[in-house]
């Protein structure tokens, strides 16, 4: 027994040092969470307020508990880097080669995925049968939505950073502003609360945006808040969204370069 | 001024084992050990006195000034500077000692470098008129008074360097540590900081303590040179002195046409690296010139050059010698 | 009195050089009031929230939750003002470049933690906060005379006070182990339980956040005076906290600092 305490004790302290420090950060992560938990259930307890915001208690406790996970899952953080490789002339490397820029781009996003999927969807399971336990209804049809328009949602992020990321052609010095956009999408694509809890305009804004349908549409599906003919609308707006920002990106791209020839780099 | 008496700094480390036995090994008995930076070094300046610490990388210099100017505290020993001891850190000490660091800059990078002495001048209450005087004299001196309203990030390293010298000496203090001012510098600037330094200390009687791997630094400045060898005080008084306790003695580098082996270098003196490239000599430096004349004259000489024992070795030799001053 | 004048000077002086060289990179700057504008957006979507449902909490009524907001952002916007101090403390201790700090006659903790201002986001969080303030004091029909707004002053500097000690806590375990990042990111995320008045949180918890780790007392003692709902041990409370956390930090610091002299080289 006293061999695997030292074994125990060692892992312990070589985590110490790093990985305590890491597992401190995911916890703070959870705070906002428990903050808006205990607000939608004051809220709930004391008012009418399934007919205020039209979510259910437990669809909106859900979707608090979920939003985040799914905008970790979306989040990007390529741009930056583009910027970098636009304004050192990094680009130049990737120009020579037989790589595409925009595929190397998204399956690196896609590869940094993994580490994390393995850390989210536990974490998303565990959630969702909980809220199966308490009563959710979930069918199979429901997880398969849930799943395809996630999938999307990765895509349709990817490629609406992909064109912030290409602003870099044009502006320097926008590192920053990468983060007010940033924060500004996730507020927008319903990653804090889902917007169209504030009524009639916001509710028409998510549906024909397409920053919802980075966050909002997904946790909706599972939630049970869109019946079967919405999801069909929305998987519909979302497919139009992501091809319309590959166009734009393209477009974006294709201009971007003959700048970034015509400068020299 | 200054007086240290037997001043020790330990630094404390963990020795590290590999592999899994060790590892299991360090949780419960972390082996700790200690490493003197400054062994036992005692010493004293007296007012107005401008002395130079020598000594190769890792031979305590720094850590000593560290001590000495109150940054660190010492494992063992007394000091007192001015009638202070450093590392109690009173405000009144403080105000009467100033620190320059080469590797470390106290400046406000994306502003005038003025802007950083009127903040000092803020810091150590110095009055309006003695800051004006104070500005006025050292920009002269220094010859910076077209740079004062430059940002500093637009300045060169060796201006740059002037400024954080200026910086340090606007509260005019009594004593001034500087830890290697000149590294990394051209050699122009190298030498217009020494020329300031040296009037500066003749014209206010700051007392200076300066560390410098660098020979010529020392040289030109201080009458007098504490040498530290891994934490020893192996020397202490003057610096042209040193090299007289070996004989003078100088390398002579001497490229040819054609290949010679040693036994026609060995007549000239003492061959010390013989390669493709060319030769180097050890002679002793009254007879730098005739060794050079017969050699000039014996051989197809392409290019020479005449250079000083380099400091490391001699202080090695030094300290092989075991002589260890009292 | 001549300490306290000086140190305030010295204050202004910080201030300006930090706005001047802000100043130095104009984009930056403007993107940096950008950035905090974003984060302000979801703070405002909470009180949103709130004026949607339209239901008290506890004795709270909408208005006076915006008033109680208003403060948290203000205190944010201050908070921002040195935090860059705070967080740059860790790279400092790790390359030595304590030193120079600790030969001027000054208190090396003031020259440590107020050197560099960002008003980038003191701007807006001020604006906004003030804004919000004021027009919660009006439409809730708080009084407004001498006692009150002296009050509420007063309870708004022992915040400020109390944020600059508590937070500077975790920073100053980096003279001890390497990696604070953790520590510094759980209780930065305690921050944001300010999002929402104390009163929505369960009794237990907030009792740990007034008197155990009191984040609670920061934002929400001054508008309970204001409202005259501070009980005289919490009047006492409001001003102790901040004098024992700030002698905590002192003497803390005091003995870390002792312990980089001896340690690093």
């Amino acid at each position: 027994m006293n061999r695997y305490r030292c074994v125990f004790l060692m892992g312990v302290e070589q985590a110490l040092e790093y990985r305590v420090s890491f597992l401190l950060s995911m916890l703070s992560a959870v705070f906002p969470i428990i903050i808006q938990t205990t607000m939608w259930n004051y809220l709930y307890s004391h008012s009418d307020a399934a007919a205020v915001f039209g979510y259910e208690q437990g669809q909106i406790l859900l979707y608090a508990l979920l939003a985040n996970i799914v905008t970790q899952l979306v989040s990007t953080g390529f741009e930056g880097e583009m910027n970098e490789d636009i304004k050192m002339g990094g680009l130049n490397k990737y120009l020579v080669r037989p790589i595409e820029y925009r595929g190397y781009q998204f399956f690196r996003f896609l590869g940094q995925k993994i580490p994390r999927l393995m850390v989210i969807a536990p974490v998303m399971v565990i959630i969702i049968a909980a809220a199966v336990w308490q009563g959710l209804a979930l069918s199979a049809g429901r997880v398969s939505a849930f799943l395809i328009s996630l999938l999307l949602a990765v895509i349709l992020n990817f490629l609406i950073y992909f064109c912030v990321g290409l602003l870099g052609f044009w502006f320097t010095d926008v590192d920053k502003l990468f983060g007010t956009i940033s924060i500004v999408l996730i507020v927008l694509s319903g990653g804090v609360f889902p917007m169209d809890i504030f009524g009639g305009f916001w509710e028409k804004l998510m549906q024909w945006m397409p920053f919802g349908y980075a966050t909002q549409f997904s946790v909706n599906i599972i939630n049970g808040r869109l019946d079967w003919g919405h999801v069909g609308i929305g998987f519909l707006f979302q497919t139009g969204w992501i091809i319309c920002f590959a166009c734009l990106g393209h477009i974006l791209w294709k201009r971007g370069l003959k700048r970034y020839a015509a400068i020299g780099g | 001024m200054i007086t240290v008496e037997h001043l020790r700094k330990e630094f404390k480390y963990y020795k590290k084992t590999t592999g899994i036995q060790g590892s299991l090994h360090n949780i419960f008995h972390r082996e700790s050990l200690t490493k003197a930076a400054v062994s036992d070094i005692s010493f004293s300046v007296s007012r107005g006195e401008m002395v130079g610490f020598l000594g190769p990388n890792g031979a305590g210099k720094t850590t000593t000034l560290k001590m000495l100017s109150g940054i660190l505290y010492p494992t063992d020993g007394r000091a007192e500077v001015d009638g202070y001891i450093p590392w109690e850190r009173k405000e009144d000490f403080k105000r009467r000692i100033s620190v320059v660091m080469g590797q470390k800059n106290q400046l406000w990078w994306d502003l005038p470098a003025s802007d950083s002495f009127y903040l000092n001048k803020c810091i150590y209450e110095v009055s309006d008129a003695d800051y004006r005087n104070v500005v006025e004299e050292l920009s002269e001196l220094l010859d910076v008074r077209d740079l004062l309203n430059v940002q500093v990030r637009r300045l060169s390293l060796g201006e740059r360097m002037k400024m954080e010298i200026m910086a340090a000496l606007i509260h005019r203090p009594d004593i001034l540590f500087l830890d290697e001012p000149t590294i990394g510098l051209d050699i122009l600037s190298q030498q217009k900081i020494r020329d300031f330094l040296k009037i500066y200390n003749e014209q206010w009687k700051t007392t200076v303590i300066i560390t410098s791997h660098y020979m010529t630094d020392i040289e030109a400045l201080c009458d007098r040179a504490v040498i530290i060898n891994q934490g020893h005080l192996v020397y202490d008084g003057r610096l042209n002195e040193v090299n007289q306790l070996f004989g003078k003695r100088k390398l002579l580098s001497v490229k040819t046409s054609e290949y010679f082996g040693p036994e026609v270098w060995g007549q000239f003196g003492l061959v010390r690296k013989i390669d493709a490239a060319g030769v180097v000599l050890e002679v002793p430096q009254e007879q730098v010139k005739e060794i050079l004349s017969a050699i000039l004259s014996g051989l197809q000489v392409e290019d020479f050059t005449v250079t000083e024992i380099p400091l490391e070795e001699s202080i090695a030799r030094f300290y092989q010698k075991g002589v260890v001053m009292p | 009195m001549k300490k306290i004048k000086r140190y305030l000077k010295l204050m202004g002086v910080f201030s300006k050089y930090s706005l001047m060289s802000a100043l130095e990179y104009r984009i930056n700057f403007v993107t940096g009031i950008t950035v905090e504008m974003g984060w302000m957006i979801i703070k405002l979507l909470y009180v949103a929230i709130i004026y949607k449902a339209g239901t008290n909490i506890g004795i709270l009524t909408p208005d006076h939750i915006l008033l109680f907001v208003g403060t948290y952002m203000l205190m944010t916007g201050f908070f921002m003002l040195y935090y860059g101090n705070f967080a740059s403390l860790p790279g400092m201790i790790q390359k030595g470049e304590l030193d120079l700090y600790l030969v001027k006659p000054v208190s090396v903790q003031f020259l440590v933690t107020m050197r560099r201002l960002d008003f980038a986001y003191l701007l807006p969080e001020l604006a906004a906060g003030i804004f919000m303030i004021v027009l919660g004091w009006h439409l809730a029909g708080l009084p407004v005379g001498f006692v009150p707004i002296a009050g509420f002053l007063f309870y708004l500097l022992c915040g400020c006070l109390l944020t600059y000690s508590l937070f500077l806590l975790p920073y100053i375990l980096s003279f001890w182990t390497i990696s604070v990042g953790g520590i510094a990111d759980i209780t930065n995320a305690l921050w944001d339980f300010n999002n929402m008045p104390s009163l929505i949180y369960g009794k237990w918890f907030r009792r740990f956040g007034t008197y155990i780790l009191p984040v609670f007392v920061i934002t929400n003692f001054p508008g309970l005076f204001l409202m005259g709902e501070l009980s005289p041990f919490g009047c006492f409370w409001g001003a102790a906290a901040p004098v024992i956390f700030f002698l905590l930090t002192r003497r803390l610091w005091k003995i870390s600092l002792k312990r980089y002299s001896s340690a690093s080289s």
